[in-house]
């Protein structure tokens, strides 16, 4: 039976989703790409750096833009996410749901919205760590280069204020949440990941002390473009944090949390030791480790890191994080090597949390797929199926992986939608 | 089981990585099949509140039994310096019943005759607390602890007790220490068969 | 374009109206530079503003629009009418947000915006795609392993037919040796059956692809849509002719005979694990020496692989194999025992419960290093966590877990010529140093240290190539470090530096059977692409549908083969007299060539000598009395464009004294666009692209090193017109630099004003 439709949709608007769409639409597929936050990007977008070249993702990202700009084959919705998924492969009826970003497509980016907000927001492109106006654009880097003006404004002076600030008529305050229909062929969900919740690993400490943070709030205090601007420092007192702790495995390969290897976590923290002794002369990192896993040709990364003599590596894994008197964190653990207790404090501890899949526990994939006990979403071969899946949705891969992921389940999808 | 039944568990070889011993702890050890699930990560020995008075951690001890070494396994005072926090068995990444494998280990250690497991301070005190329990049903602080100080010889005991005389009258004064005749629970009979009965079953399913 | 008819439409909109004088930018377009319509508007984006140049256009007063507004890079979509061309002139992001309104200084650099647009859009060509003779859709692919296999299939599924070569005499690869496969389906908890045999079945079975066993591929010419491919097959050669090639020649154990410390060659019972696997496939393991089962075994991890003194890189594969082989082992007998000895244990993502199934099963693992393995069998180990070196004793037998090494070369077939030998070279070194600190505060800090030089660096894989290319810059693929045929591109796997040739599986990267089968699906959509595009005339990536292409005057050129050699994707081929000829479907439309031409006689219909030199001269200099320095800007438009865009996004301000002009890549920069710069009285010049070097993130490879090399240059020109040699600079600037960058220039501009004015203003 011939496909009722040659659409594919593409779930999901990070590296794999983007890369998915765009090799897709390359090979002359038509491609509905949905994301469900107000930019593209996802998590790479709040990289500071990629490992191991220490480039930086939004070059990457500039380029996929451009693509997708000269890319008459790709239909881009943000804040939009998939609510429901009837039909079978060749003809998917999927209801697609918006949530309001309160700026319409005639927002030149001008900015005037955000200098007539007065309130703000936590800086969710930041986790958090600082704030925003309540009318803002997401970062720089954002695609499409639109503001955002948060839901909180609605019905009070201030957004009254936004409204009446934009010359251009873009600020839709009135705006609701919205569903519309689409018919596709075949469906990649390329839904990612997020980071695991640190403060479930108790004993670490991650609520007790602003200055135990997670490897991905890392990468932003270490972004030119982050709430520090770059600067590594301590959150709690903004002095420089020279002394610093990686630890790995903050929930990963860990039967209470996430049983897998998160894959990435330790290249990631090799970065970041890098990020530290780039920035400061005489600072020391010490990566807390249970196997350094830098597979294939990333051993070069490995070992080129070891030689830097500022970074220490200690095969343990800590019992536990503890807050000192002076307030400095402190790592707590027996050293596997050496055998000695240790209780050491740094200025900074950065705990390498793993990637848990968003098809886990952040929502509930609206079509029966199947799915690992991770919540991972094992990749289709052959004929007969429509439903693909590409990135961290697939398994705990890095960028190079995903993308790899991606392409092919673009091939596969075109394949399920030209019959 | 006897120090002389020792002699028929495995790992009496100087070879190193003798599995005999491994296999024997996770055949007959509670929790011991479990142990082969460890991957040496050392959360256990980093979160022990004793750490640092034991020979070896709880991870270095299991990597030993790995490696064939029984004595010196059965040797250590580990097993006795667990206080039963729990830490380990909850944060191990692995699903290690270390707590459980640390007294199992134990045990059979004193069942098999080493002597660490008797001259321990742990194995002095245990020993101390279960003569008061027997004789009086309960502890009695004052009686106990002297018990306890006698198991080093008399003079240590005096020397010991007189160390520790401030903190004694503390506990008197604050009526933690009771002075004058033991109390005794009613049923010191009662309680006595059923220790035998725990006795007797640990024996049965010891294999003895 | 003979009748060009530019219409200029100046955008009052985002605050620029307020800015800068639009009525005497008005008179800059129509008196000064003779445009033919101007026109202003208050938000050109909205649709009444398109609705203006739309109705310019339908009205046929306009066939190019002149749009000075925002930066190209957004309104992209908006700024596209059909069939006529578009000229962006920047006055938002590198005018008004980043220097200060109404300013005498802001108000002349708009207005040279909007005559740097109105230049360019008179030398501006809508290009028209090459398109000549027929384009072959085929797909060859070389290596009929699970790699090859994959691709094979994935490609006839997707509608190609497919012409699948395998040196051996039947298809299969190493997998085919395999008993089980690692698991790679939930709950990953035991070996898989081998379904490779379906695979090859499907394949001999599928009427689209051609198998050709037995063959080499022993000479390759054309591009893609037209490679011409000579085929071998027991002395017999046949030409085939296919649109696009994907490379799937796998890899090969790393010799065990280098690893007599190991113990291998001194007893048969030390084996490799491919050997181990060959017995677990044909009835059993057992002993060579006695022809008994072993009861206890020791496998050694990194077996050459992570060994300085062997392979450096880590195989990936091994970790996850050996747990198979002694899950099996232990499986099958009950009194079995099997050691795994390693120093990493790398199981990552969900192998990690493919681990925790061994040790359930009572495999121990020891973490140390292997410091010897004797004809007895006696494993020494330096044990990390005992501290101390111990001898295994009573082993029956050991498997050396020996790492892969890519078939980026067939190291059967002779060498090619010592002239390619080059090429097998590692153009990068992947351990070179991390800069240390100051780097990221814009390169004041130290030298960068020594390092250590990648142990392969020096060494290059043996044997000749697997394609024969017949391309000037010889028959290689090219590599990277370790000798694999992989993309140096973290987000651009299947980037290639050979257009429509894509290597997959582990010649790519250590891999496994699973994701060598998912590879070869990223890599055949790659070649399908490469094949669409080159059928339409249009680039692949990263200048995915452009239909410009590099044009040579041949009446002009002088055959200096500068071209040819410094073209990063081989596009550029030499006739014997070495006229340069170009391979258009192999070329990737940076400008390389282009900048490289010393008679810049090679340029794009949209893009070429000309026409940035009639932008740079489009400048009104200021006579020097003014005290206002002019200083060119020639801006990588991928990531040093982007960077002074965000400056302007981030408000950071900067020399209002500098005129930027965004390249394909610095490598397409003509040196004559600094000597006209300096001609025309401009007092400096910067150089702004990506990262050069061992992590270089030029996209097009080379591009900044080559414009470094050719700056080298400059200066002996700048003194011959005796002029200071900083007058003009080079910086590598990333996308991330928005506010280095801004700095930067406010460095350099400093630097400038300390220097007298340009003695060759108003010549």
């Amino acid at each position: 039976m011939a496909p009722n439709s040659q659409t594919i949709l593409v779930v999901g608007g990070g590296i794999a989703g983007i890369s998915a769409a765009i090799e897709a639409a390359e090979a002359g597929a038509d491609v509905v790409l949905l994301e469900r936050s107000p930019t593209l990007g996802g998590r790479v977008a709040g990289l500071n750096r990629y490992f191991p070249k220490l480039c930086h993702p939004t070059c990457g990202l500039e380029i996929n833009y451009q693509r997708i700009k000269k890319n008459k084959n790709i239909k881009l919705f943000t804040m939009a996410q998939v609510a429901t998924v009837e039909g079978q492969a060749g003809n998917y009826k999927v209801t697609v749901k918006t949530t309001p970003r309160h700026v319409n497509a005639k927002c030149t980016a001008c900015g005037a919205c955000s200098e007539a907000a007065t309130s703000e927001i936590p800086n969710p492109f930041n986790y958090g760590l600082d704030t925003v106006k309540a009318a803002y654009l997401p970062h720089e880097m954002a695609f499409p280069m639109r503001y955002v003006i948060d839901g909180s404004v609605v019905g009070t002076p201030e957004g009254d204020a936004i409204k009446s600030s934009c010359k251009y008529d873009a600020v839709d305050l009135e705006e609701k949440e919205k569903t519309f229909d689409l018919t596709v062929g075949a469906i990649i969900w390329a839904t990612g990941w997020k980071p695991y919740d640190a403060a479930r690993i108790e004993p670490y400490s991650y609520s007790e002390s602003p200055d135990i943070i997670t490897n991905v709030e890392m990468e932003r205090l270490a972004a030119h473009n982050g709430p520090t601007k770059g600067q590594i420092v301590r959150p709690s007192d903004g002095e420089p944090a020279r002394k610093v702790a990686l630890i790995q495995c903050a929930g990963s390969r860990d039967t209470n949390h996430l049983p897998y290897c998160s894959a990435i976590c330790c290249l990631g923290s090799l970065k970041h030791a890098a990020f530290v002794r780039q920035q400061y002369d005489d600072s020391q990192v010490d990566i807390y480790y249970i196997d350094i896993r830098a597979h294939d040709k990333l051993e070069a990364f490995y070992q080129k890191v070891k030689a830097d003599s500022g970074i220490h590596f200690i095969k343990s894994k800590p019992g536990s994080i503890v807050v000192g008197e002076d307030g400095r964190p402190t790592v707590c653990g027996e050293d596997t090597l050496g055998r000695d207790i240790y209780a050491n404090a740094y200025d900074i501890v950065v705990l390498a949390t793993g990637m848990e899949p968003c098809s886990a526990r952040e929502y509930r994939v609206p079509v029966e797929v199947e799915m690992d006990d991770y919540g991972f979403i094992v990749p289709k071969t052959g004929n007969g199926s429509g439903i693909f899946s590409a990135g961290v949705a697939q398994g705990p891969n890095d960028v190079s992986t995903s993308v790899q992921t991606a392409t092919a389940a673009a091939l596969r999808a075109i394949q399920a939608v030209r019959g | 089981m006897t120090a002389n039944m020792a002699a028929t568990i495995p790992g009496q070889s100087a070879r190193k990585y003798d599995l005999g011993f491994a296999r024997w702890v996770y055949e007959n050890i509670e929790g011991g099949d479990k142990l082969s699930m460890c991957m040496q990560c050392g959360v256990c020995s980093g979160s022990c509140p004793l750490g640092t008075e034991m020979d070896y951690g709880p991870r270095k001890l299991f990597m030993m039994v790995r490696a064939g070494m029984k004595d010196a396994v059965l040797k250590a005072n580990t097993m006795y310096n667990c206080t039963s926090c729990y830490s380990c068995v909850v944060r191990c990444p692995r699903g290690v019943p270390v707590q459980y494998i640390l007294q199992d280990l134990g045990r059979a250690a004193a069942r098999m005759g080493y002597q660490e497991a008797k001259t321990t301070d742990n194995a002095r005190f245990a020993k101390a607390f279960i003569w008061s329990t027997r004789k009086f049903g309960r502890t009695d602080e004052r009686l106990f602890t002297f018990k306890y100080y006698l198991s080093f010889g008399l003079g240590e005991a005096i020397k010991k007790a007189m160390a520790n005389m401030s903190i004694a009258i503390k506990l008197v004064k604050t009526k933690r220490m009771h002075l004058g005749m033991p109390h005794r629970i009613k049923g010191t009979k009662d309680l006595n068969a059923i220790l035998a009965k725990a006795a007797e079953i640990e024996k049965r399913e010891q294999g003895i | 374009m003979s009748d060009r008819k530019a219409g200029v439409y100046l955008c009052k909109g985002c605050g620029i109206g307020d800015a800068v004088d639009m009525d005497a930018i008005e008179q800059v377009a129509v008196s000064e530079m003779k445009a033919p319509l101007c026109r202003q508007h208050d938000a050109l984006c909205s649709d009444e503003g398109l609705k203006v140049i739309q109705d310019d256009i339908d009205g046929g007063e306009i066939n190019q629009a002149i749009i000075a507004a925002c930066s190209h890079r957004v309104m992209t979509d908006r700024f596209q009418f059909n069939g006529t061309q578009v000229v962006r002139a920047n006055l938002r992001e590198q005018v008004i947000w980043c220097h200060p309104a109404n300013d005498e200084d802001t108000q002349m650099l708009a207005a040279d915006q909007v005559r740097m647009g109105i230049a360019q859009a008179a030398k501006f060509d809508t290009p028209q795609p090459w398109t000549e003779g027929d384009f072959n859709r085929r797909i060859m692919v070389v290596g009929g392993g699970v790699t090859g296999l994959s691709a094979a299939r994935e490609a006839s599924l997707t509608g190609h037919e497919v012409l699948l070569i395998e040196r051996a005499d039947s298809l299969g690869g190493w997998a085919a040796k395999w008993s089980r496969r690692l698991p790679h389906r939930p709950p990953y908890r035991d070996p898989q059956d081998n379904d490779l045999g379906a695979l090859v079945s499907e394949v001999e079975g599928d009427s689209k692809i051609t198998v050709m066993t037995g063959a080499l591929v022993t000479r390759t010419e054309g591009m893609p849509g037209k490679f011409t491919v000579e085929i071998t097959r027991g002395g017999a050669a046949v030409l085939e002719t296919v649109g696009a090639i994907v490379v799937a020649t796998g890899w090969r154990p790393y010799d065990a005979n280098k690893l007599g410390h190991l113990g291998y060659g001194a007893s048969p019972d030390v084996v490799t694990g491919v050997e181990l696997e060959e017995m677990l496939a044909n009835g059993g393991i057992r002993r060579k020496s006695d022809g008994q089962a072993p009861k206890t075994v020791a496998f050694v991890q990194c077996a050459g692989s992570r060994d300085p003194e062997h392979l450096p890189y880590c195989s990936s594969v091994c970790c996850g194999v050996s747990i198979k082989q002694a899950l099996l082992l232990v499986r099958s007998d009950p009194d079995a025992m099997a050691y795994i000895v390693f120093d990493e244990l790398r199981t990552p993502g969900t192998a990690e419960e493919f681990y925790r199934q061994a040790q359930e099963a009572g495999v121990v693992f020891i973490k140390g290093k292997v410091k010897s393995v004797g004809a007895d069998l006696t494993v020494t180990v330096d044990d990390a966590l005992l501290g101390e070196e111990v001898p295994m004793t009573g082993l029956d037998m050991v498997v050396l877990a020996t790492g892969m090494v890519p078939n980026s070369t067939n190291p059967d077939a002779e060498a090619e010529a010592d002239e390619f030998q080059e090429q097998l070279k590692a153009d990068i070194n992947p351990a070179v140093p991390i800069p240390s600190a100051g780097f990221a505060n814009g390169g004041e800090g130290e030298e960068p240290q020594e390092g250590f030089p990648w142990p392969w660096k020096d060494k290059t894989p043996t044997g000749g190539s697997i394609l024969n290319l017949q391309y000037r810059q010889g028959p290689h693929i090219p590599m990277l470090a370790d000798g694999f045929s992989d993309s140096h591109y973290i987000c651009f796997p299947y980037e290639t530096r050979r257009t429509g040739i894509y290597t997959c599986g582990p010649v790519r990267r250590p891999m496994g059977m699973a994701e060598s089968a998912d590879d070869a699906a990223g890599a055949v959509l790659k070649a399908i692409q490469a094949i669409g595009n080159a059928a339409e005339g249009a680039a692949v990536h990263p200048r995915a549908g452009d239909l410009s292409f590099p044009k040579i005057g041949y009446d002009i050129c002088t055959k200096c083969r500068r071209c040819t050699v410094e073209c990063p994707f081989g596009a550029i081929d030499e006739e014997e007299d070495g006229k340069p000829v170009v391979n258009i479907t192999r070329c990737r439309r940076c400008g390389t060539c282009m900048g490289a031409c010393p008679v810049r006689t090679i340029g794009f219909d949209n893009y070429n000598v000309q026409m940035i030199s009639d932008m740079i001269s489009a400048v009104e200099i200021p006579d020097e009395f003014a005290e206002k320095p002019r200083i060119l800007i020639l801006a990588c438009e991928n990531d040093a464009y982007p960077a002074l865009d965000m400056a302007g996004i981030n408000r950071h301000q900067y020399s209002a004294y500098v005129r930027t002009i965004p390249v394909r890549c610095l490598g397409s920069v003509s040196m004559l666009w600094v000597s006209t710069a300096i001609e025309r009285g401009y007092d400096g010049a910067m150089l702004l692209g990506c990262k050069s070097g061992d992590d270089y993130q030029c996209h097009f490879v080379k591009g900044s090193a080559i414009a470094k090399e050719r700056m080298s240059k400059v200066g002996e020109t700048l003194k011959s017109m005796m002029l200071e040699e900083d007058r003009v600079i080079s910086e590598e600037v990333s996308i991330a630099d928005s506010a280095r960058v801004a700095d930067l220039i406010d460095r350099f501009a400093g630097k400038i004003g300390e220097l007298d004015a340009n003695p060759f203003k108003g010549f």
